[in-house]
């Protein structure tokens, strides 16, 4: 008989008890996976970003704020400047559908000269650069909803006063899954105009992405297109697409450090139910342990044989938090696309090592406190209830 | 006496309790032979499980020495009590003390997994040590499917296993009814009488007493007597 077996006998002992711990171990690591997760998936997001060289001008006043067509013109002409695109988010509802995917208006025919890495067929992305009512979406999307070339798209508008009335032409494919729709900025001016001429969208694009000929140039072209507009009714906010990204996190005000926080307090809280199991369980075993002591096992022994006891516990609650963390994360990139971008075999990384650092701490905070008592109780003390 | 491998000298213990001192062994000189069989008896609260504790290095005198076979209890560490209990004693406890949680072989098994032993040796031991009790046949039963007088066996069987010098027995019998008893007492004097094994028992039942070579009283701390039993005489006798 082995030590791990003497172990083991003893986590299956009270079932129940160690059930419960594990579980209580597990909900708050699977919390604290999807926590992480999705602090790993923003940096993959950034990372992502800052392989492609491309830059994000927008008014200075944020989301908010709308920009004149014109500026895209301009962009173009600046030094550095490989290709620039209007693009807006429609946010408008497919069907009943409240959530769903992401729309955006931009240029067919520079569009993907700003997002190279993509994949289109020509033809289709030709017949769509025809078809003022077409449409392309991310191929993964069309498979999620078994739509054909064709398909009528039907996009109620939420927050521009239009309804979009799309065909669908052709598929693109990006690296990442994007939940995406792209369709024609003129379609939705021309829609917009026939509403109210004078409306406030009309002629103008929520941002401008540029693709920049080489990274070295990123900086001096941010500050150009600045500096450009600076004295302009219309003046800029440029910042490369990492930034851009980052800026979605910090919107949520501080969510990293809220994140760590309520991390810290998951970690600590499963500490305390832990570390009160086991001191259960150990305090019930009192003169088992004085036993073995009397019989010559040494205070080492002793005391790595509760630990082990702790860390297997923590060890099965890290493994059952983490797959249904894990489980969680896949999830919601496959009901939400927009805000879980990726799946998890794209940013899965160091953070789960964290995980598994975490689950040891667990284990160990919470065995060695009774490890210790038990290993140094005196044996007398302990068999008093019996001798 | 034979070189006697017990050797109580002048042994004095107290214990401290909220600031008070309360003496519990007071100058206690005792001698055990290789092979004796010895019996503590006396009122509760007279110190035998104290004198026993001390014989067996789980605790250490105020003043005093305890030498048994021919190491000084008072003069070694806590980890090399444990590795010299793991050797020379073997426990018997009044509530057997099984694990639960393992089987009677695995119990018997236990003490043997701190000795320098392969898997088959041990396996040898912990067999020949059940036989000896009389559960060869109960080797995969838990402590919760045995009688108390089964698990009381068990429980000699782990003291046996490792081939100890030194028995010492906590009212072996005290929690077992007369049947019972009568098998764990005929079993201890057997490894007594056959295995040629050195035991100290703490008893208050005078006719388990009786079953020893010797019988020693306590009263309040100090030896207030020492006879030799019948059973002496008998196997003296038988000796001869």
């Amino acid at each position: 008989m082995t030590s791990l077996k003497y172990i083991w006998r003893n986590v299956i002992r009270h079932k129940l008890r160690s059930s419960l711990t594990v579980l209580s171990i597990g909900f708050s690591l699977a919390l604290l996976t999807v926590l992480l997760g999705y602090m790993a998936m923003q940096d993959v997001w950034g990372e992502e970003a800052q392989k492609h060289n491309r830059i994000v001008v927008m008014s200075k006043e944020g989301f908010a704020g709308l920009l004149p067509i014109t500026v895209v013109d301009k962009v173009r002409e600046m030094p550095a400047v490989k290709a620039a695109v209007p693009y807006s988010w429609f946010g408008g509802e497919y069907k009943e559908e409240k959530m769903s995917f992401a729309q955006f208006s931009t240029d067919a025919k520079h569009v993907m000269n700003v997002w190279d890495e993509y994949k289109m067929d020509p033809a289709q992305l030709s017949e769509w650069q025809k078809d003022r009512q077409g449409c392309v979406v991310d191929r993964r999307l069309a498979e999620k909803r078994g739509w054909q070339i064709g398909e009528k798209i039907p996009i109620k508008g939420t927050y521009f006063p239009f309804d979009l009335d799309l065909r669908l032409c052709g598929f693109f494919e990006a690296p990442q899954y994007t939940d995406s729709l792209w369709f024609h900025r003129e379609y939705l001016d021309e829609g917009l105009k026939a509403g109210n001429p004078k409306g406030r969208a009309v002629g103008k694009t929520g941002m401008v992405f540029v693709k920049v000929t080489n990274d070295a140039a990123i900086p001096g072209l941010i500050d150009a297109i600045d500096d450009s507009f600076e004295s302009s009714d219309n003046p800029t906010r440029t910042q490369t697409e990492a930034a851009f990204a980052q800026m979605f996190v910090d919107m949520l005000g501080g969510m990293r450090l809220f994140i760590i926080m309520i991390g810290a307090v998951v970690v600590f809280a499963l500490t305390l139910v832990a570390a009160n199991a086991m001191a259960m369980s150990t305090r019930e075993r009192t003169t088992e342990v004085a036993v073995l002591k009397a019989i010559g096992f040494p205070r080492g022994r002793v005391l790595r044989m509760i630990l082990g006891e702790a860390c297997l516990i923590a060890l099965f609650g890290g493994l059952l938090g983490v797959t249904m963390g894990c489980g969680l994360l896949e999830g919601l990139h496959a009901l939400n696309s927009q805000y879980f971008p990726f799946r998890l075999s794209e940013f899965a990384g160091l953070w789960l090592g964290w995980l598994a650092v975490i689950s040891a701490f667990v284990g160990l905070a919470s065995g060695i406190v009774p490890a210790v008592l038990a290993a140094r109780r005196s044996v007398i003390d302990g068999l008093r209830r019996v001798i | 006496m034979a070189d006697p491998i017990v050797v109580v000298r002048d042994v004095y213990k107290e214990f401290y309790r909220e600031k008070i001192t309360i003496p519990v062994l007071m100058g206690i000189n005792l001698e055990m032979a290789a092979g004796d069989f010895l019996s503590l008896m006396g009122p509760s609260g007279s110190g035998k499980s104290t004198l026993l504790n001390l014989v067996a290095g789980l605790d250490q005198p105020t003043s005093g020495n305890v030498t048994v076979v021919g190491s000084h209890l008072g003069e070694m560490s806590e980890g090399e009590l444990a590795q010299w209990r793991s050797q020379h004693v073997g426990f018997v406890f009044q509530l057997y003390n099984l694990i639960p949680v393992l089987t009677a072989y695995e119990n018997v098994e236990l003490p043997l997994t701190l000795a320098p032993l392969t898997r088959r040796e041990r396996d040898e031991h912990v067999r020949a040590a059940l036989e000896v009790v009389g559960l060869g046949d109960r080797m995969d039963h838990y402590p919760r499917q045995l009688s108390g007088g089964q698990e009381q066996r068990v429980s000699i069987a782990r003291a046996i296993a490792t081939d100890p010098t030194l028995f010492v027995a906590d009212e072996p019998t005290g929690d077992l009814d007369a049947k019972s008893a009568g098998e764990i007492l005929d079993l201890l004097e057997r490894l007594n009488r056959d295995f040629g094994k050195t035991i100290i028992m703490v008893t208050h039942d005078p006719n388990a007493a009786a079953r020893a070579k010797r019988l020693v009283h306590l009263d309040k701390g100090v030896l207030a007597g020492t006879v030799e039993t019948p059973q002496a005489s008998s196997q003296a006798g038988g000796r001869r």
